[in-house]
């Protein structure tokens, strides 16, 4: 398998002022990538561009071997997914929220209503799939983010801050989910964090941004 | 959600259904006539006979006269004389007919401060309601009414604008006559409406009457199809022949008001 | 105050034994205010949402004009159409004065700028993670759109809920171009208005507390729908 993410020459200015500058790396196996800076080193705004969610100043994203990705290359999209890390909850039930991936690709009812159960219980959430969605706790609610970005099978998961402001419980169930998803998916996971514990236990490779650069 | 738009689709099919198609002429008229009831009871009989539909739009006689000008009436059915046989002059309409008269009177309060009753002329008791400074409410809508009411200060040889018993209202009748009981002032009012609102207006009285100047001349007259090419001459002609036939004439004398009372004289020649 | 009491109980007569004319009235009524108001959302709703979402030039422009628009006079809306609408207007070929068609189009002018300015206000209260989430989870921008239409439906609603409001108490410009043609372009309200000037007030009252009772029905949906609003957006936060 050849390169499935490829970042070269990254520049992005935040306010004039560089954010990071001339940022290059490669993601080629599968398995989980820690990131980790400090506040405000731009952690989250790389995981978005990587994401295709924000562009670079200079610079390009490149996946699977191919040409500059762009996102309105919606099938490039739909194979790569974020869970920011605040979620980004619909207004609408448990149950609707992880089925929305699945909708908009135009799956089939019953599909749907497979896949979106079996990612439920594996999160710890079908008990409450009729439940309204806002309201959940916020670690419940990080897990339902993960169970909705999971039913996509992804093949670049992004996770930003998927513990932050979480209690130790939720964390640690957290923590056996993506150890989880790790053996199940052939996937590649990126995790924008803080929590050393938590990138201690599940990480593979290390990633480090401070003062612009990546390490 | 589902259900509120489904709602609406149900409303969207029922909008969707095509207003119907029959043949319709459009006649113009005053808001006194319609609001008489005048029309409502004697077109039922036309529309059975021709199986034309006649549709009435009711406004101040300025504005009925307007809509026909503009092509936007087929006939007008109004009384303002004057403006009448200027329009036909101008060339706006052809074919005007009077049809009926009914007349103007003066209300007032009860105690009749510039003594008005019993005097023969209008002139004079006009004169004397500005002499004795009494309150005056004029339609001021430019309708047949005020027409009429600027007509008897000019052969009274009194200016009313600007002055402090002079009210302008701006309304329909009824609203000025409802005016006029509150404000305790004397009004030209037409004997219909007089008539159809008085039981309401217990401070007002009927002071003055029966000066033919005060005879209201109804006439009927079509759109000249020249100028406007899509009215529909025809029809609004067989509306206008009937107005003024025999069938027409006697329905219009027989027509009376919820009290009995016979509001419209017929007078086509 | 006995003329009052009186009035109001042949009002009350007149609704229980509702004739043909006065129902022909009230159907014609909830006809052309409900297909104005249907074509105001199919003009209002994408328009709010376009300015709500996307940045152009002269976008405050478009928001000043809406919101303006949304106390239009009645009687201007009517004036103007009725000068556009005229035989002798640039429009009278159309022959649609004094139609219930014309009443339809005075009612959209005068709706569609409440539901796009409320839906604009509703469009730019959803957070911005909920248009990121989505086109993360791999929505293309006409879906990631329509989720954020849907996330703004209490708004939209309250909106379209507002317009009908106007539309139905609207006499000014109803009466101007549809001309209160009996059996024809007659609805509530001009009935109520030339029931007065005749001095029916027991039909006018009867008319009036008709359109009372949907009036009031119409805002207890829409504090219903708002109540729920409120309460999901404090379990948002």
């Amino acid at each position: 398998m050849g390169v499935r993410l490829n970042v070269s020459n990254i520049y992005k200015y935040y306010n004039g002022k560089p954010l990071f500058e001339n940022c290059s790396c490669s993601f080629d196996r599968s398995g989980v990538y820690i990131l980790m800076g400090p506040n405000g080193s731009g952690k989250s705004t790389f995981l978005r561009i990587c994401a295709l969610l924000e562009n670079p100043d200079r610079g390009e994203i490149n996946y699977f071997d191919g040409n500059r990705a762009l996102p309105k290359d919606i099938n490039l999209m739909r194979r790569i997914t974020l869970l920011f890390p605040e979620v980004g909850v619909f207004n609408t039930t448990v149950f609707k929220n992880v089925a929305y991936g699945l909708k908009i690709r135009g799956f089939k009812n019953n599909k749907i209503k497979e896949k979106v159960e079996e990612a439920l219980q594996f999160v710890g959430l079908l008990h409450k799939k009729e439940q309204n969605a806002l309201t959940l706790s916020t670690g419940e609610t990080k897990r339902m983010g993960i169970a909705r970005a999971l039913v996509l099978e992804p093949e670049v998961l992004f996770l930003d801050e998927p513990t932050a402001s979480v209690d130790w419980k939720n964390t640690e169930i957290i923590e056996s989910i993506i150890i989880q998803i790790k053996q199940r998916l052939n996937s590649i996971i990126i995790i924008a964090t803080h929590d050393k514990e938590f990138a201690m236990a599940t990480g593979d490779f290390l990633l480090y941004i401070r003062d612009g650069r990546l390490y | 959600m589902k259900k509120f738009l489904g709602i609406l689709f149900i409303i969207l099919i029922f909008a969707s259904m095509a207003f119907s198609a029959e043949k319709t002429i459009l006649i113009s008229t005053t808001t006194s006539v319609e609001n008489s009831g005048l029309l409502s009871y004697i077109l039922p009989h036309f529309e059975k006979k021709t199986g034309i539909k006649v549709y009435v739009v009711a406004r101040g006689t300025g504005a009925a006269i307007e809509m026909g000008k503009r092509g936007d009436a087929d006939l007008v059915f109004v009384h303002a004389k004057e403006l009448e046989l200027e329009a036909l002059k101008q060339g706006y309409f052809i074919n005007r007919h009077d049809v009926c008269y009914n007349d103007f009177i003066v209300v007032g309060p009860k105690n009749d401060p510039a003594g008005i009753k019993g005097l023969k002329r209008a002139s004079e008791a006009f004169k004397k309601i500005a002499n004795s400074g009494s309150l005056f409410v004029s339609r001021a809508d430019k309708s047949g009414t005020h027409m009429k009411e600027l007509k008897l200060w000019e052969f009274a040889g009194i200016n009313p604008k600007e002055q402090s018993w002079y009210l302008e209202a701006g309304q329909g009748m009824e609203k000025t006559l409802r005016i006029s009981n509150e404000k305790q002032a004397y009004t030209l009012t037409d004997r219909g409406t007089w008539l159809a609102v008085k039981h309401r207006l217990e401070d007002l009285t009927l002071l003055f009457e029966g000066d033919p100047i005060l005879f209201n001349q109804y006439g009927v007259m079509a759109v000249n199809p020249q100028r406007h090419k899509h009215v529909r001459y025809k029809e609004a002609m067989q509306l206008i022949n009937w107005l003024i036939s025999k069938e027409g004439q006697s329905l219009i004398g027989s027509f009376k008001d919820k009290n009995g009372n016979q509001l419209f004289i017929p007078n086509a020649k | 105050m006995s003329f009052l009491l009186e009035s109001f109980k042949q009002a009350v007569n007149l609704i229980l034994n509702l004739d043909r004319e006065l129902l022909q009235i009230i159907f014609l009524s909830l006809k052309v205010s409900g297909t104005a108001l249907l074509l105001a959302i199919v003009i209002g709703v994408p328009l709010g949402t376009f300015v709500g979402l996307k940045r152009f030039v002269g976008r405050e422009v478009v928001i000043t004009i809406l919101n303006t628009f949304m106390g239009l006079p009645p009687v201007v809306v009517g004036l103007f159409l009725y000068l556009m609408l005229s035989r002798s207007g640039p429009l009278g070929f159309l022959t649609l004065l004094y139609t219930p068609t014309a009443m339809i189009i005075a009612q959209i002018i005068l709706a569609f700028p409440i539901v796009a300015a409320l839906t604009h206000s509703a469009v730019v209260r959803v957070p911005p993670i909920i248009k990121l989430a989505s086109k993360s989870l791999g929505a293309t921008s006409f879906q990631t759109t329509f989720t954020v239409i849907k996330e703004a439906r209490y708004g939209i609603m309250a909106a379209v809920i507002a317009a009908l409001g106007r539309v139905m108490a609207e006499v000014g410009a109803i009466l101007i171009v549809g001309g209160n043609i009996a059996g024809y372009t007659r609805v509530m309200t001009t009935t109520i208005a030339m029931e007065t000037d005749k001095g029916n007030f027991e039909l006018a009252m009867a008319l009036g507390i008709v359109l009372l009772l949907i009036s009031l029905i119409i805002n207890f949906c829409m504090f219903l729908i708002q109540k729920k609003g409120v309460r999901e957006a404090q379990q948002w936060g």
